[in-house]
């Protein structure tokens, strides 16, 4: 039945970005993990949809305007923490609530049903086009190039900031490069997986990767490995269940985690 | 050329006055104790001078520089008093290490196995080789130590900061601990600043001592500066005859 389906262009491209953003979301989803950055990962993919409705509102392209937003409210946060003696937390939590009620209220003054702006909440693996797998792989590329070249300012800086500092590393600029670099790989999975969920694609393999590695290479590695495994097996089993591919792409890499969980407890 | 001059140095927080007009400066090759009660602002000098704490007023040099010149990291080591860090982060001794050591993008094979190597000599250098392939995470406290020297001198710098770094730690942890530090300032020349609340630490081993309660209340040679009048004016009364067990000691 797959084979069948594997004959059609739309399904073929649907497994290719699945294994692209499964590769790319873990590499960066590895530093969200081990900072502890999961709620500014969801706040991030709740700005891109405030960034949507503003760009239906003004007739603007939706993606690069959920990029701007998304960048911007990462900027604000991570300023924000720099600059006051609010939680970190906290921060989040207003920019989350900021972001989910603009776009609410800006979709609402809308006339109207937009059925491709609610297909950003969901995502629609099925729909990617030429161009959307062309701009995942750029995007992807020049993630993982940056990401290589900066590994060990950004690994000293995730271990301990004081120390990254005191050995020269220019903490500031390193820490809106991830936050950059996290708004972006969140925006552009958006249409795969929706904003909902892309959160889930990034922490979940890398969270289960880092419940089994013994060190950095495997952590890397597992956390690719379990992000392509879980886009693969996922939009397979959306196919043959006929069931909306991004929640099956997120509970097979659930199903994963648990493993590894149970595989950690047991060594 | 002095090591590190520091010179009018003021920090507040909250209108609260941390350290005052801290004058001091230290010759290369020295080992320098810095002590004092819980608060007086031990920790907040050093990462004063480390630039980790802005100052409202003063100079800090090292080595002739400010603090932030791209060059002076690499003449600056540093071991916190508690180290922060996820223990459940999957990271070996050995990458830990190789984190440390400027980065390079394209490394030649030749580059990476000198790497390897020098990676190797510092674990020696620590008694550590057997740590290499071991997690960060699952390092007992004298272990983490030794790994935490290991990584401060890396980059072969020419200061080093210890922040209590034998706190928490076992005495012939710490024993091992300070006849490395005194090791590696009598073979490579490091000049020592050590922050620490055993006076016997601070007779054994330390040519100079700074006593700070918020200022500078002493600086010179321990047996010249740790009188009795002084020990009680930075500790209080209940410190005054530690001074006598301490000169018996030696």
């Amino acid at each position: 039945m797959i084979s069948e389906f594997m004959a059609y262009p739309f399904i073929q491209r649907a497994f290719i970005a699945s294994v692209m953003v499964g590769i790319i979301c873990p590499f960066v989803g590895n530093f969200v993990v081990l900072r502890k950055m999961s709620f500014f990962s969801d706040a991030i993919s709740h700005s891109a949809f405030a960034g949507i409705a503003v760009g239906a509102l003004l007739g603007i392209d939706l993606s690069l305007s959920s990029i701007v937003m998304a960048v911007i409210i990462s900027f604000i946060i991570a300023y924000l923490s720099e600059r006051t003696s609010l939680s970190h937390d906290t921060i989040i939590g207003v920019a989350f609530s900021g972001a989910i009620a603009s776009g609410m209220l800006i979709m609402g003054m809308m006339k109207g049903y937009r059925a491709d702006l609610y297909s950003y909440l969901f995502g629609d693996i099925l729909a990617i086009s030429r161009a959307d797998l062309f701009i995942i792989l750029s995007v992807g590329v020049l993630t993982v190039v940056t990401m290589l070249a900066f590994l060990k300012s950004f690994l000293q800086i995730t271990f301990n900031r004081e120390l990254a500092q005191v050995e020269g590393i220019n903490v500031r600029f390193f820490e809106y490069l991830l936050f950059f670099i996290i708004a972006i790989v969140v925006t552009v999975s958006l249409k795969i997986i929706g904003i909902i969920l892309v959160t889930s694609l990034i922490i979940v393999p890398a969270a289960a990767a880092k419940n089994v590695a013994a060190n950095m290479r495997q952590l890397f590695s597992y956390s690719s490995v379990f992000g392509v495994i879980s886009g693969i097996v996922g939009l397979a089993g959306s196919v043959y269940l006929d069931t909306a591919s991004g929640p099956t792409i997120v509970l097979v890499s659930i199903g994963i985690f648990i493993v590894t969980l149970l595989k950690s407890r047991t060594v | 050329m002095d090591a590190l001059s520091v010179e009018n140095l003021c920090v507040t927080a909250n209108d609260r006055h941390l350290l005052e007009n801290i004058t001091f400066s230290i010759k290369q090759g020295m080992v320098v104790a810095i002590i004092g009660p819980n608060g007086a602002g031990k920790t907040t000098l050093v990462k004063a001078i480390l630039g980790l704490v802005p100052y409202q007023q003063g100079s800090v040099l090292i080595f002739g520089h400010p603090i932030g010149n791209g060059d002076l990291s690499s003449k600056v080591g540093y071991v916190p008093q508690k180290l922060e860090f996820d223990r459940s982060f999957p990271l070996t001794v050995s990458e830990l290490l190789h984190f440390t050591v400027p980065p390079a993008f394209f490394l030649p094979f030749h580059k990476k196995k000198q790497e390897d190597e020098h990676i190797h000599s510092l674990l020696e250098v620590v008694g550590a080789q057997d740590l290499k392939n071991r997690s960060i995470g699952s390092l007992s406290g004298g272990e983490l130590q030794r790994i935490m020297i290991a990584k401060a001198i890396v980059n072969d710098p020419k200061i080093l900061f210890l922040d209590e770094p034998a706190s928490g730690v076992d005495i012939e942890g710490q024993e091992r601990f300070h006849d490395l530090v005194m090791r590696l300032n009598r073979e490579k020349g490091l000049t020592v600043i050590l922050i620490s609340h055993d006076l016997n630490v601070v007779y054994r081993y330390a040519d100079d001592v700074l006593c700070l309660n918020r200022k500078l209340v002493c600086n010179g040679k321990p047996a010249d500066m740790l009188t009795d009048e002084v020990i009680k004016s930075v500790y209080g009364e209940m410190m005054g005859g530690y001074i006598h067990s301490c000169h018996d000691h030696d």
